[in-house]
């Protein structure tokens, strides 16, 4: 038998390397997806690790998944079911909370209780939060412009940005220019009074990055997370049923329906490059395949440094590679519990326990944090983001028990131990260091929450790379700093998914716009391997 | 009595003085009012003990504007310094212009590696050194009605003119860190860690910021170059009463008058009257809104001036020697260097941790210089005085400065200096230390900051001071702000200042 040949190959299942399989399938195009799990998904996954228990490995909450590309593949066809969840609680030491809660009038109670001035502040934080948020969603599906080109599909887009940013008129101009560079701590300390409230809404612009709540940049990092929407609720998210990996199933379904073929169980060795063209790829088992088209659904640092030949790439791209910014920042644990842990300071059956918890109080504890992981250190008193989706997903866990998903803020990839920084310091040892200090701090709000853990799963940023392939464990394929957004992401002068190889594109997180599961750089890359390939017409427009 | 003045100027900083002396020339009839007795603000030369002279907080020129030296006919003669990076291991390196060479004059191995980085930078940093010669961009028209001939639009020509690979490059790093960007290339040693100083130095910021490339271009702005004023920073007084400015030193001005919408003058807190159609502040903008009233600028203007962040992080230690200490390694003519401590990137990141508490650095990171080993007119009697800028420093620690704290800060910074100065404890005659809070004091910079507020992303161009007040005309007709706190900052540029009159001229304020 020769070699099998495919129009296209797409190397990694993650949901952004399905989403463009399913358009590439759809356009007619004969699309292989290689895996090196024995599941699809990547870090969209859903696994059972111990028995009646699903855990979402790694994403756990979904808002970013573009409605757009949905409703296109009629995943809900395919059994994806977004259930919203509402509220959340940050716990404090001395037995209080501050609580997030979606209606209106509770909401300001629960603001007043700690501080009535914040009342005010609140609504004119998400007056701008939001108007940052419409400002910059129409962005997400389409590809950023290279400023230093003159191409006039460039020109087009950029001509769309000004006019998107000539709409705002210079006073929110200004403003918008502010917040897109300032750090979350400076703007909320620019509202807010209550510490509580601060560290509460500040979470969201650290996870997953390398800079700490002061850190310029982080307020942008902050809209990652409330640029999303469940059935068109901006900003609100929710649980995938079935845990993240239904995202993936549907994806895989729908791209098989339209003819697509995938292989697990075998990842890549290496790109096969002939004359600055691709021509297939080469697995570790020894098959071979031909393609004049190959994707990379793995992070450019990965694709590049080991798959593909550096003879094949001018050295100004390898160096731009080599100096991609791709630090592991978080932990996760995955948690199996016998009953709901007790909240001794909420109401008995509040609703925000339905939400998403924490139990850092300060923005000095968050920055902290961050300056325990510059040394090498996971953060002492770490800040972490834990749901328990069991109470609104029974898929979950078997009756009356629990699974609780607690992602952690921050921990190193290079872990410090006797003045050496390396990988290699995460051991059994260490791994359960980390996890005691999480548990320790989740005491703050559930002091029997030892005792409830039938079964836990602890992640380190090492294990998240072993697994998914994230380089470094970054949850985002890359920094989401400004040097590495929009026209700089991946790397300048790539930002349309190609690269230097002919015919090799990148349509993973490493892309704009970037990680989180949106399924925006799936959707954007195939777009244009289809226009490249004299298929434009056959992926549909997605309003702006 | 009364008197009348074409335009009166509040504070004789440096860009005060540049305000008054460039509408001066142009015939106007013009009053500086200082509260302290001498002029220079931030930027004058004191005497630290017994007749050993030397600059009391601002040390030396890099950042310099040609066009207000111009300008204003600014007579200053200089002395370029090589920088030292000192080195724990002694092996300390000599950066001078694109140059890197160890101390001895031995080869440096990453003299190629320094010189490509450093040529880049200073591209870079000449562009952007273009914008602060004039208003910012405005965004009156928004982007699309970019107009301004010396603003971002000339800029986005001029980054065209670059070529495409550096612009890309351009691109890539002005909003991201100097860490990375630094790190990059470099090993992280003391070289990286001048580098890294140099880029946070004033700053709330650590090399690891987001934005501390930007200021690390910033003081590239004019080629990098440094240079140690001969005699100190007098020359700005002196253009100031060479061009006729009258000087009202010991004169505090306690409010801006304002009638109908119009600057009046300014009310002194000895109750005189001045008159002008003109006020010029050199005062942070916060403070320059106050001496006016608050209720002459909307609710939004004088929130987002309240909001305005000025956390300054600079100390100085100023020290009379009785003798020149000894500096192994470095040669006669090296120990009157610019003079670094900051033995790497990280070294600098960590000692910026502190000051988010509201601590000092264990080891502080310093920028020394002994301007007497170049300028005997600075001390005649054998005697040296030694100007230190120690990062990083809270403005106040909770509860306020102690005389134990502050001793405790002295000692540390001079236990840095002494593992390169051995024996320097000995030779100290006297010692005057200025916290962020004491330089508030003398000047009034809010928080003793640097800049009059933090030269962040959030806080530059057409956001600086604030969103809607960025072109110096500040709120009120006829009313200025031509200090640091306005475009493109401080440093002793004078650019503020110029600018500013430059603007309040071409409004027709005093046609
Ligand atoms: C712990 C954690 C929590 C997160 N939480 C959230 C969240 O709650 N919400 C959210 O929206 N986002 C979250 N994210 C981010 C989000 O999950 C990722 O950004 C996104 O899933 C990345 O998708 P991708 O398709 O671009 O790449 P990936 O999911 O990384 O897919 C890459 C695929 O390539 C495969 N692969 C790697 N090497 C090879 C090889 N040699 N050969 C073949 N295949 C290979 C991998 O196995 C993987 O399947 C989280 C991420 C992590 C790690
Ligand atoms: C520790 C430190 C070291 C520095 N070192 C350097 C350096 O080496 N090189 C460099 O280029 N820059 C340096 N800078 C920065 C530089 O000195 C300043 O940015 C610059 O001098 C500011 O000038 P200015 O004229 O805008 O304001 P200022 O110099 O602050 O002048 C303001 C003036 O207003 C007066 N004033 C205040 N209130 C009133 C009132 N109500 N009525 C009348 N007068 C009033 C003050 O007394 C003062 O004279 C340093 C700053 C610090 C804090």
């Amino acid at each position: 038998m020769g070699v099998a040949s495919y129009d296209a190959i797409i190397v990694g299942a993650g949901h952004n390397g399905l989403t463009t399989g399913c358009y590439l399938a759809k356009a007619g195009l004969k699309t292989l997806i290689v895996e090196k799990n024995d599941w699809i998904g990547g870090a969209a996954v859903s696994r059972s690790l111990h028995d009646g228990w699903t855990y979402s490995n790694c994403s756990y909450v979904c808002s970013l998944l573009r409605r757009e590309i949905v409703r296109d593949l009629e995943l809900p066809r395919f059994g994806l079911q977004v259930i919203p969840y509402e509220g959340g609680a940050t716990f404090t030491e001395d037995n209080d909370y501050f609580a997030y809660m979606s209606d209106h009038n509770a909401l300001e109670r629960e603001i007043a209780r700690h501080s009535p001035r914040d009342v005010d502040a609140y609504a004119r934080f998400s007056q701008t939060v939001m108007r940052q948020c419409r400002f910059i969603r129409p962005f997400l599906l389409r590809h950023a412009p290279d400023p230093t080109s003159l191409h006039p599909r460039d020109l087009g887009e950029l001509a769309f940005l000004v006019k998107k940013a000539h709409g705002l008129g210079a006073k929110e101009l200004g403003e918008t220019i502010r917040f897109w560079t300032m750090s979350i701590g400076d703007f909320l300390d620019e509202h807010f009074e209550s510490d509580l409230i601060k560290a509460h809404l500040a979470g969201s612009g650290i996870i997953g990055t390398g800079l700490g709540v002061y850190s310029p940049g982080t307020a942008y990092v902050l809209l990652h997370h409330y640029m999303g929407d469940v059935d068109g609720a901006i900003g609100a998210w929710g649980f995938a049923r079935g845990g993240m990996g239904s995202i993936s199933k549907a994806l895989g379904m729908a791209f098989e329906e339209a003819g697509g073929e995938i292989r697990t169980g075998s990842g890549i060795d290496s790109f096969r490059v002939k004359d600055g063209k691709v021509v297939g790829v080469a697995l570790e088992n020894g098959d071979t395949f031909d393609a004049p088209i190959v994707a990379s659904n793995m992070d450019i640092k990965r694709t590049f440094q080991r798959h593909v030949d550096p003879i094949h790439v001018p050295d100004d791209f390898t160096k731009a590679v080599n100096r991609f910014k791709i630090r592991g920042s978080s932990a996760k644990l995955n948690i199996a519990l016998d009953r709901l842990p007790e909240f001794p300071a909420a109401p008995k059956d509040a609703p925000f326990l339905r939400g998403d918890l924490h139990c850092s109080t300060s923005l000095a504890e968050l920055e902290r944090g961050y300056d325990d992981w510059k040394d090498g250190r996971w953060s002492s008193e770490p800040y972490f983001d834990m749901l328990i989706p069991s109470q609104i997903d029974p898929t979950m866990a078997p009756p009356g028990k629990h699974m609780m998903t607690v992602f952690v803020q921050y921990a190193p990839y290079d872990l410090e131990r006797g003045g050496v920084r390396s990988g290699q310091n995460w051991t059994d040892e260490t791994r359960t260091a980390l996890a005691n200090c999480v548990y320790d701090k989740m005491e703050q709000a559930m002091p029997d929450i030892r005792q409830r853990i039938v079964h836990a799963e602890v992640r380190t940023p090492l294990d998240i790379e072993n697994e998914v392939g994230l380089t470094e464990g970054n949850i985002f394929q890359g920094e989401l700093t400004f040097d590495q957004l929009l026209f700089n992401r991946p790397v300048p002068g790539y930002s349309d998914y190609s690269t230097p190889v002919e015919g090799l594109f990148m349509v993973g997180s490493s892309s704009h716009p970037g990680g989180g599961v949106m399924a925006a750089p799936g959707a954007n890359a195939a777009r244009e391997i289809l226009r490249r390939a004299g298929k434009g017409k056959s992926m549909p427009r997605f309003a702006a | 009595m009364t008197d009348t003045y074409d335009a009166i100027v509040v504070g004789a900083g440096h860009n005060g003085l540049t305000a008054a002396t460039v509408l001066a020339r142009r015939g106007k009839r013009v009053c500086v009012v200082e509260k302290s007795g001498q002029a220079g603000g931030m930027a004058r030369t004191v005497d630290y003990a017994e007749g050993a002279r030397g600059p009391e907080i601002a040390h030396l020129l890099y950042n310099l504007s040609p066009k207000v030296a111009k300008d204003i006919a600014l007579r200053v003669e200089t002395r370029k310094l090589p920088t030292i990076a000192m080195s724990p291991d002694g092996k300390h390196v000599e950066m001078a212009g694109d140059t890197l060479r160890f101390a001895d004059g031995t080869a440096h191995p990453e003299a190629e590696a320094y010189a490509a980085l450093r040529k880049r930078l200073v591209k870079f940093a000449r562009l952007l050194g273009q914008l602060s010669d004039a208003p910012p961009p405005s965004l009156a028209e928004g982007l699309a009605g970019l107009r301004d001939i010396g603003g971002l639009a000339r800029l986005g020509l001029n980054v065209k003119r670059l070529g495409k690979q550096d612009m890309r490059e351009f691109l890539r790093i002005i909003l991201s860190n100097a860490y990375d960007l630094l790190l990059d290339d470099l090993a992280d040693g003391p070289v990286a860690g001048a580098l890294a100083a140099d880029a946070v130095r004033g700053c709330w910021s650590g090399p690891r910021g987001p934005g501390s490339v930007f200021t690390l271009l910033y003081r590239l702005g004019q080629g990098g170059d440094v240079l140690l004023p001969m005699r100190g920073m007098g020359a700005f007084e002196t253009a100031a009463k060479d061009a006729g400015v009258e000087m009202r030193t010991r004169s505090t001005v306690a409010s801006v008058m304002v009638e109908q919408d119009q600057v009046r003058g300014v009310t002194l807190d000895d109750g005189t009257i001045l008159q002008a159609a003109a006020v010029l502040s050199s005062l942070a903008a916060p403070l320059t809104m106050q001496l006016a009233g608050a209720r002459h600028f909307d609710i939004e203007a004088t929130r987002r001036l309240q909001r305005m962040r000025a956390k300054g992080t600079t100390a100085k230690l100023n020290l009379v020697l009785s003798a020149t200490p000894d500096m192994p390694g470095l040669s006669d003519a090296q120990k009157a260097a610019r003079l670094i401590v900051a033995p790497s990137a990280t070294h600098v990141e960590s000692a910026f941790n502190p000051v988010k508490y509201g601590e000092a650095s264990a080891a502080p990171v310093l920028e020394a210089v002994l301007p007497s080993l170049s300028d005997p007119s600075l001390c005649k009697d054998g005697r040296q005085v030694i100007s230190v800028i120690a990062q990083f420093v809270p403005h106040a620690p909770d509860g306020g400065w102690t005389a134990a704290q502050r001793d405790d800060l002295s000692k540390r910074i001079i236990q840095t200096l002494e593992v390169h100065m051995p024996g320097l404890q000995d030779l100290i005659t006297h010692s005057t230390l200025l916290t962020p809070d004491d330089i508030e004091t003398l000047t009034g910079a809010p928080g003793g900051h640097w800049h009059h507020g933090e030269l962040s992303i959030d806080q530059l161009l057409t956001v600086r001071p604030v969103n809607g007040l960025s072109r110096y005309s500040f709120g009120v007709r006829g009313y200025y702000l031509c200090g640091a706190s306005a475009h493109p900052g401080g440093d002793v540029t004078g650019s503020p200042g110029r600018n500013a009159a430059l603007q309040l001229l071409a409004e027709g304020v005093l046609s």
